[in-house]
């Protein structure tokens, strides 16, 4: 027999019972050949280049799952930061482009299509303003467009003007989506040093100096590092802990390789074009389903709960496992590649928010060491927007220093405060509604401007 | 490539302003349909002695037949048995095997439906996967 008994079942385990999936096989395409100075033909353009290209995305996608066996959850398609190829167009004519994105989305058959984007981390042009404008109602009248904005980076500092502005924009996609619990907002995410291969929507966009096409793939697996967690034990030292998640991930992470590589194969073969392989990200991504969850693995480790001290620290190494491990069994590692630790979609870490074990603070210390920001953060709705501009200067001042990606999926549930709940449903779950500091910093947060880059020396 | 985008822009100018992308797409799909056959490219033919393995692995409760039911879809599929590895503990079978895909007839999508079938009725779980997915795992 060519395979182990044993390690048949390992993977079958995985599958069957510890939810291991694929996250998303995400088809990033470039639009860079669609701009026109007339908006209907950038919309034309725009429609057919997504007919052509993604028309077999998901039938290639659910011909690898079922060729595996192994559950591929999203099959999703990123594009070109649409701010650069329409940059001479109104807010009108952005929220005519995402009528576009929505019904070639639609007609192709993918749930979401992200990359109605800006990166605005040094400046904004006139077109940027025109994106972030209309992205309030692009955010309402769509239900598959999801937008990003860069806001700053390490080498370029932070863009204040324009972390306001995304505020100010988040606030008005929550009032607009008042009736659905603000889900509007779980569509935008303000980054800093966001990424061009991210396959994970709702930040996804295929960056400008990324090939014509290309299949992203995002892995996914906390049930089955819980599993490894729990065999560990509660007596083994931490180097045993991280080696046990390293061969773990190094698994999932190969199985990742392989059905991207199928999928990007498949793809070129259908649509006659090279559609090249990209990256795999190597993230452990929850969904609200229970054992699915990030949370459980830090409690496994022997926390009472999620917050507890030394939440950071199990964080930090269960992040830096998983990459060790990940990052020998795929030929290209990139994305956000590091744990998820989205609020309203891990049932252990809803569970600590609604005791109050987690808070927004504690969360910000977290995405210090850990992939993403503050995501799917719920904050009570009548937050203002001199307080959600602070809070995202202090989440991109953190990926700012330690030139790591940070990000900020704030949602102020319009009509909501403390103490209730918000309802997204699937696979964005339910959050509870954080307390958010009220201390006055109005003063700080309209000052304006750019923050300057850091040093790169001289570290502490 | 280029030729398609060169239509749409042709057919979005003629349209005018006021013309939806769906109308355009629609009025190129004609033109296109008339001009060219819009089949996609035929499958390149995989080399030969290209190993095109699957597994098939089994288990629930130890029952008479059980194997009997799998290999006859198995054989009707033309599918070729190259290993059976079968272990039963505690009333509890597990049963892995490998077969060559290469002779089958129908796709791996028929292999799976006939399985499934035998799986509602015997109350087993049975699976079936192509072999890459056990190598990237276990044989790096």
């Amino acid at each position: 027999m060519s395979f182990d008994i044993p390690e048949v079942l390992d993977t079958l385990q995985m599958i069957d019972v510890e939810h291991f999936d694929i996250r998303t096989v995400t088809l990033g395409l470039s639009l860079r050949d669609c701009s026109s100075r007339l908006p209907a033909t950038v919309r034309a353009r725009v429609y057919d280049k997504i007919r052509r290209t993604a028309a077999h995305h998901v039938f290639v996608a659910e011909e690898v799952e079922s060729l595996f066996g192994v559950n591929i959850v999203n099959k999703r398609v990123a594009v070109t930061p649409i701010s650069l190829i329409a940059d001479g167009a109104t807010p009108q004519d952005f929220i005519a482009l995402a009528q576009t994105l929505e019904t070639a989305a639609e007609h192709v058959g993918v749930d979401f299509i992200a990359g109605f984007s800006a990166l605005v981390e040094k400046g904004t042009t006139a077109g940027d303003e025109a994106l972030i404008e209309a992205l309030p109602e692009v955010m309402a009248s769509t239900e598959r467009v999801c937008g990003s904005v860069n806001c700053g980076s390490t080498s370029a500092g932070i863009n204040v003007d324009a972390v306001r502005k995304v505020a100010a924009a988040v606030q008005r996609a929550a009032a607009l989506t008042a009736d659905r619990d603000s889900i509007g907002c779980a569509k935008i995410v303000a980054f800093c040093n966001a990424v061009s291969d991210n396959p994970f929507v709702a930040g996804a966009f295929h960056g400008p100096a990324e090939a014509e096409a290309a299949i992203n793939v995002g892995i996914s697996g906390p049930g089955v590092v819980l599993r490894t967690v729990h065999e560990v034990g509660l007596s083994a030292d931490f180097s045993t802990l991280a080696e046990a998640i390293k061969r773990t991930a190094f698994k999932i992470t190969r199985a990742g390789q392989l059905v991207g590589q199928r999928c990007a194969e498949a793809l070129s073969e259908r649509t006659g074009t090279p559609i090249s392989f990209g990256v795999v990200d190597i993230s452990l991504a929850p969904t609200p389903a229970e054992g699915d969850s990030i949370g459980a693995i830090l409690k496994a480790m022997g926390l009472s709960d999620v917050g507890a001290p030394g939440t950071t620290a199990a964080l930090a190494l269960l992040n830096d496992a998983v990459k060790k491990g990940g990052l020998m069994a795929a030929q290209h590692v990139g994305g956000l590649s590091g744990a998820f630790i989205p609020v309203s979609e891990d049932q252990d870490m809803i569970r600590a928010a609604e005791r109050g074990h987690i808070t927004l603070e504690k969360l910000e210390a977290m995405t210090a060491i850990c992939s993403v920001g503050l995501d799917m953060v719920a904050i009570p709705g009548d937050t203002s927007v001199d307080t959600m501009t602070g809070i995202m200067l202090d989440e991109f001042a953190i990926g700012m220093i330690n030139n790591k990606t940070t990000s900020t999926r704030l949602i102020p549930v319009a009509g909501k405060g403390v103490g209730d709940f918000a309802e997204f449903g699937g696979l964005l779950g339910r959050a509870p509604i954080l307390p958010v500091s009220t201390i006055h910093n109005g003063p700080f947060a309209n000052r304006g401007g750019r923050i300057p880059a850091p040093m790169r020396s001289l570290t502490n | 490539m280029s030729q398609i985008r060169l239509l749409v822009d042709r057919v979005t100018e003629a349209l005018g302003a006021s013309a939806t992308p769906a109308q355009v797409e629609a009025v190129v799909r004609i033109m296109l349909n008339e001009v060219v056959a819009t089949q996609a490219p035929p499958r390149p033919p995989r080399a030969q002695g290209t190993a095109e393995r699957g597994l098939i692995t089994a288990y629930g409760r130890d029952q008479t037949g059980i194997l009997h039911a799998i290999t006859s879809v198995v054989s009707e599929m033309g599918c070729n048995i190259l290993d059976v590895s079968q272990k039963i503990l505690q009333g509890n079978f597990t049963l892995i095997m490998v077969v060559d895909l290469q002779p089958m007839q129908g796709s791996l999508q028929d292999l799976k439906q006939r399985l499934d079938a035998v799986s509602a009725e015997r109350k087993v779980r049975i699976m079936a996967q192509h072999e890459d997915l056990f190598n990237a795992m276990h044989r790096p």
